[in-house]
């Protein structure tokens, strides 16, 4: 049944890639203006695969379950499938060694060491096919197509044309392998892939001082964020001696299913490795915060703006960043071990969402304010997978779905709006542009819609989730972190649609300002760019709705075997959904994302002189909010720049210390050589009577030696 | 495959011969002749490394020939005898490859006497494939110092500004090294002879390892003997903080010398560890690698750091080596499978990357005559191309995963972390932990320096430095001003179809030539990247007894309780068994 799986995983990312080196080879002299092409054609081709492989996954479910005897050790539902040996080591270390390494482990111990007898090192190029990476996939594919075809329209005429598609085929090709790779190094390795054609794009016009600045800026922040990363995943190597998701001949994988049946071989369920668990944990979380831009990693996203902006939409609004979400979902087993590495992730969540809030609530530049409403919302993301709870992880992941299609369709927006305006993305500079721009209006004001919150738009389920599940465990469990998070959340969701309203108005409404620089030419955008926007719009309104509804989401999710695994592992048995406090969150939601749409449409449809008086009055905080928390300038001044400071102190030793030294050996020999200098005086006849000398001791040491030889030597 | 072996390395001295005897024909002459020579070399190193079969016997490894040589009537015996194993094979074919791309990246640049500098060069060429192929450790010490002769010449008649001074420390410096470790080597010799029934005086390397293996040198003068092993290697390597040499010969050589130190040169330290000392002293080996591991750390960390406030191109690829090689030391001095393997890759990656570095750096300076980070930008719009493989030997440097060098950082660091988390000796758990978590951050500044100089060189604004060529005009002025209008958005032209110009000038993109100088390397660093099971499979037969004898030598030194151990090991056994047959059963 499963034999359509391996090959559609191999063409979903495989098309892209094709289409990418198709792109590179023909490209710059062949296709030229045709370069989106071959890229279009693939993505979609890709797209039309997820859906195959979603259906097939269903199908698999649906039949393994009707088999009826779902052995005690299948948890969830996977299929694996194997391309290559990547790299092999037969460890040479011998069975004592282990056993040391066992005996080094706190004692008890040994009784729930999960390591192997020999460590071999065998990483495969392994995909998976399961519930998670099967949407993950699909939605990819759906929003990459989408965008590929509005960015055949925005990117017209631009110099680097072909380079663009060519970076947007390999993004694609690194997104997908990302989600559908089955050990933690391959996983690693794409997570640097889509950075770096983040690096790429963001850099794209790289004349600019600004985006080069950004794209390194970009990969920088995300290389601290890897460095966690990349000791989680050393730790994990060493705890658990594989470092596959997947169980495979003979050795339980990380994630797999012989782990998931018995949590004592997750580690942290034994007392012993609770720390190691920890560790591992909050190092995973480090590089998740670098990828999905979260405190205190947050600050390369806004930067990354300077891409073009089909860029921002794909990679730093709908896919690359949400990585770092799907990696902590995939890891929820290990997460599970360790309820204190899920508090911090929630908190960091939280705060995350916080913080983006506030800082969008003043920006003037359109596309930051959708970035910083990104990061908030991907701190949303976060605040539900750190509730240690099913109900929090797959709230997360549905935001995560959900967020993909409408900030998607913002940011498009956002593009429509830049490619009229001739560049200009700065709110002051124009406003009143629903009647020249019809449908970038209506779309926009739909994704304005689902990100506020609005009920029945995608954001208003997913979000709705994320804080009935907070308060589940806050204000019904009582536990306390939780319920400042719950309190958080409902704030900020206030904060989200106020600034994403704020944007909107000072946008399409009030008087229709264009700046010079749109010339005679502003219009509306051509139909390649207002389709993708008129689908994500139709998607931003039904997607939440239906799978709510249906419940299929969720159902669905919780057959991926990280997910499938919990409620064995789950120590408190935690209640169904109370239904009246959900309600009761819906409602509350429903009135604060109003009342702030109200509060925006009073203080922006109207003349600003009230928002001037707000300014004035809140000083200090406005520009607090203005100057982005200022996290920039804290962050060289403590980093940064004592890193400089260091690195020239280091170079002055280099020179002033270290090789001075070594001068200073090398003057030794000149030196000795200074002190025997007198003897070469050139007299010869001083060389006479040095000779004579010479040969008079020979003699006599000639003559005396075997005399005293005999003498002493017996 | 043994003559062919034997013919492989005499070949570029044949050639430079020739060279020598077509002096008269001018340049173009000399310069084919050491093309054709380098092509024949690397067309015979490549039969070689296709063949290769990973020795399963270290008396007999892959293409084994041995001619008595010195003193066959006498005790002594030294052998002109060669041969390849898994250490050696990617060395060597490296040398092989990296030697090609030398001929081609001074084709134009050296005007000055050619047929002395290509004979001098395939000279060189002909000791580094003699040093990783051979067996006798005469042979070996002589390819060794066959090595230096040359690029002191190259260095200190085709360098720039300071290459006399240059010169002069590199060859003073790597030579008081080398007499010590001759001394340790001879001291091995002696000590073998002693205590072996031989009779003879034998100096072939793999008898010597198992010679010693049988009886060990006595403490301490292992300790002594490994010193003076230690002193030559690690100023080969560079070790911090014996590396000054290396910024400064690095700077002044010309663009092969530069490839081949980095390359090739270098690499004959960490391979002399990984040849004489892990293998020979072991317990020896075993107490210092606190030591050797923290300066690598060290050496880590300090050469990123130096390579951030650099304002030379080429001084900068010199201390990132200087990092980049730390990685190698300390994956050779983990002394876990995996960290040696890593190591031993790593030393090919490094060759690859920062080769290709090197000869980008000398095309940049072939085209402007300056190498000063402050006097360019956003010459990607000019040389396309060149950017192009110049960010893509960046990422390559930097352990990008799908290149090399990620393969062989991801290696060592997990062996290293297996070391320090699973196999630390007691008492060294801290340090080792500390070390393997400060030379990960080793990855984070490596990408800081090296993209801060793709940002300041190839993107920005064009500025370039003052072309002294026909058109006699400099370009930084106007440079600036042909994009300081650029819009909000940064393309102005959009919807337009206008394209931006740039003002003209008699800077070309990379020849034919020179791609085809580079393009090798790329080949080669995503093989590596893609499938390095295929060249780690080659490796493992030698690498793999080495290290374990080496790791029995740590388990002598720090003594294990051998009965708590026998315990745990049962536990092992049964729990693996049961994860085997995946049976679900809790442990309650």
């Amino acid at each position: 049944m499963n034999d359509t799986i391996p090959i559609l995983l191999v063409l979903i990312p495989g098309l892209p890639l094709l289409a990418t080196i198709v792109t590179a080879i023909f490209g710059r002299y062949v296709l030229k203006e045709n370069s989106h092409l071959p890229v279009v054609v693939a993505l979609v081709g890709s797209f039309v695969c997820s859906a195959m492989l979603l259906a097939e996954v269903k199908l698999g479910i649906a039949e393994s379950s009707k088999e009826g005897s779902p052995t005690a050790n299948s948890i969830g539902w996977e299929v694996t499938s194997n391309l290559w040996t990547w790299v092999q080591v037969e460890d040479a270390i011998t069975t004592s060694d282990v056993s040391h390494a066992a005996a080094a482990a706190p004692a008890p111990g040994a009784e729930a060491t999960p390591l192997p007898a020999s460590l071999p090192f065998t990483i495969e190029i392994t995909q998976r096919a399961d519930t998670l990476t099967a949407i993950m996939l699909a939605m990819v594919t759906f929003v990459s197509s989408l965008v590929a075809i509005y960015a055949g329209g925005y990117m017209h005429g631009d110099r680097g044309y072909w380079r663009f598609f060519c970076y947007i085929g390999l993004f694609v090709f690194s997104m997908t392998m990302l989600v559908s790779v089955s050990n933690f190094v391959l996983l690693y390795v794409f997570w640097e892939a889509v950075g770096l054609c983040s690096y790429l794009l963001v850099g794209f016009w790289y004349q600019k001082p600004e985006a080069a600045a950004a794209g390194k800026k970009a990969f920088l922040v995300n290389r601290i964020g890897d460095f966690g990363f990349a000791l989680g995943l050393f730790l994990i190597w060493t705890t658990y001696g594989t470092l596959n998701f997947h169980d495979a001949s003979g050795v339980a994988g990380v994630l797999g299913q012989t782990r998931l049946a018995q949590p004592s071989l997750i580690a942290g369920f034994s007392d012993s490795y609770g720390t190691i668990a920890t560790a591992i944990c909050l190092l995973l979380m480090l590089g998740a915060c670098g990828k999905s831009a979260q405190f205190p990693l947050h600050v390369w996203l806004p930067d990354a703006m300077e891409g073009p902006t089909p860029v921002s939409a794909l990679i730093h609004a709908a896919t690359m960043v949400t990585a770092g979400a799907y990696m902590v979902t995939r890891c929820s087993p290990l997460f599970f071990a360790s309820p204190d590495a899920q508090q911090v992730v929630a908190i960091i969540g939280g705060t995350t969402a916080a913080i983006g809030g506030v800082i969008a609530l003043t920006q003037t530049d359109l596309k930051r304010v959708l970035a910083y409403s990104t990061i908030s919302q991907l701190g949303y993301m976060f605040l539900g997978l750190g509730l240690g709870t099913i109900a929090g992880i797959t709230s997360g992941m549905f935001h995560l779905f959900c967020h993909a299609f409408f900030k998607a369709l913002l940011f498009l927006g956002a593009g429509s709006v830049m490619h009229a305006m001739g560049g200009v993305i700065d709110m002051r500079r124009f406003s009143g542009l629903r009647k020249l721009m019809p449908v970038t209006n209506w779309t926009f004001l739909f994704g304005c819609l689902a990100l506020g919150g609005v009920i029945p738009f995608a954001g208003f389920w997913s979000k709705d989730a994320i804080i009935a599940a907070t308060y589940e465990r806050g204000v019904l469990e009582g536990i306390a972190v939780y319920k400042v998070l719950y309190w958080v959340a409902t704030i900020v969701a206030f904060l989200t649609a106020f600034y994403t309203f704020r944007a909107y108005f000072l946008t399409f409404y009030g008087e229709e300002r264009i700046p010079h620089e749109a010339g005679s030419h502003a219009h509306e955008s051509p139909p390649q760019m207002t389709w993708p926007l008129r689908i994500l719009a139709i998607c931003s309104l039904v997607v939440g709705a239906y799978f709510t509804w249906t419940g299929g989401f969720v159902d669905f999710l919780s057959q991926t075997p990280s997910l499938a695994f919990a409620p064995l592992a789950a120590t408190a048995a935690h209640g169904e959904h109370s239904h009246e406090a959900h309600q009761l969150v819906s409602i509350v939601g429903t009135v604060i994302a109003l009342t702030a749409i109200g509060l925006a449409a009073f203080l922006y449809l109207g003349d600003h002189t009230l928002i001037d008086k707000i300014k004035q009055l809140s000083g200090p905080l406005y520009y607090l909010s203005y100057g982005k928390l200022f996290f920039d300038p804290i962050y060289y001044a403590a980093f940064v720049w004592p890193s400089l400071q260091v690195a020239k102190l280091s170079y002055w030793f280099d020179r002033n210390v270290i090789d001075a030294l070594v001068n200073f050996v090398g003057r030794v020999p000149p030196w000795l050589g200074a002190l025997l200098r007198p003897l070469q005086s050139g007299l010869v006849q001083f060389y006479g009577v040095a000779m004579v000398w010479g040969v008079l001791v020979l003699i006599v040491t000639l003559l005396v030696w075997p005399a005293l030889a005999a003498t002493f030597g017996n | 495959m043994s003559t062919l072996l034997l013919v492989t390395i005499l070949l570029p001295t044949i050639g430079a011969v020739v060279v020598c005897l077509l002096a008269d024909q001018g340049a173009s002459g000399a310069r084919q002749t050491a093309l054709v020579t380098s092509i024949l070399t690397l067309v015979l190193a490549s039969v070689l490394a296709a063949n290769f079969e990973p020795p399963a016997d270290p008396a007999a490894p892959f293409a084994a020939s041995a001619m008595e040589w010195l003193g066959p009537s006498s005790h002594i015996n030294v052998e002109f005898s060669l041969g390849l194993d898994g250490l050696s094979i990617w060395m060597f074919a490296l040398s092989a490859l990296l030697l090609f791309t030398c001929v081609l990246v001074s084709w134009e640049a050296i005007t000055d006497r050619p047929a002395v500098f290509y004979s001098l060069l395939l000279l060189l060429g002909s000791g580094m494939l003699g040093v990783f192929a051979a067996r006798d450790l005469i042979l070996f010490y002589i390819f060794f110092e066959f090595t230096l002769i040359p690029l002191f010449f190259l260095i200190g008649v085709w360098g720039s500004e300071d290459r006399r001074y240059a010169a002069v420390k590199f060859f003073l410096f790597t030579l008081a090294g080398s007499l010590l470790t001759f001394l340790g080597l001879l001291t091995i010799v002696l000590w073998n002879y002693n205590h072996s029934d031989a009779g003879q005086m034998t100096f072939s390397i793999h008898e010597l390892t198992a010679g010693l293996n049988a009886h060990p040198l006595a403490q301490p003068y292992q300790l002594w003997v490994f010193l003076a092993l230690f002193a030559g290697f690690a100023i080969k390597v560079p070790l911090f903080p014996l590396h000054t040499w290396l910024p400064l010969a690095h700077t002044q050589a010309p663009t092969a010398g530069s490839v081949l130190l980095a390359g090739v040169l270098l690499k004959i330290g960490t391979y002399g560890f990984a040849r004489f000392s892990i293998p020979m002293l072991p317990e020896a080996t075993a107490m210092c690698i606190p030591w050797i591991l923290a300066l690598s750390a060290a050496g880590i960390i300090y050469g990123a750091l130096v390579a951030l406030v650099q304002t030379d191109m080429k001084r900068l690829i010199a201390y990132s080596s200087v990092s980049h090689l730390g990685f190698v030391m300390l994956g050779l001095f983990a002394l876990t499978s995996l960290g040696v393997e890593g190591g031993v890759l790593q030393m090919v990656n490094h060759g690859l990357s920062t080769g290709g570095l090197f000869a980008i750096v000398g095309m940049i300076y072939e085209r402007y005559h300056t190498r000063e980070i402050a006097q360019f930008g956003g010459i990607a719009r000019r040389t396309p191309i060149l950017a192009f493989f110049f960010l893509l030997f960046t990422f390559s440097s930097i352990g990008l995963p799908g290149m090399n060098g990620f393969v062989g950082e991801f290696m060592i660091l997990a062996g290293m972390f297996q070391r320090a988390w699973t196999e630390a000796p007691e008492g060294f758990e801290l340090l080792y932990k500390v070390i393997a978590v400060a030379s990960v951050s080793g990855v984070v500044l490596g990408a800081w320096y090296m993209l801060y100089l793709v940002q300041r060189v190839f993107f920005g604004p064009l500025r370039e430095p003052p072309v002294h060529g026909h058109d006699g005009h400099g370009h930084d002025e106007h440079g600036h001003a042909a994009h300081s209008d650029l819009g909000h958005d940064g393309h102005d032209d959009h919807g337009h179809g206008a394209v931006d110009t740039i003002p003209p000038s008699s800077i070309r993109d990379l020849s034919f030539r020179e791609i085809m100088a580079v393009a090798p390397l790329v080949v080669f660093i995503f093989w590596i990247g893609l499938h390095p099971e295929f060249f780690l499979s080659r490796m493992q037969a030698t690498l793999e007894p080495m290290t374990r004898n080496a790791q029995l030598a740590v388990e002598r030194m720090y003594g294990e309780p051998a009965a708590i151990a026998g315990d745990a090991d049962q536990e092992q056994v049964e729990r693996v068994s049961l994860l085997a047959e995946g049976v679900p059963a809790r442990d309650e």
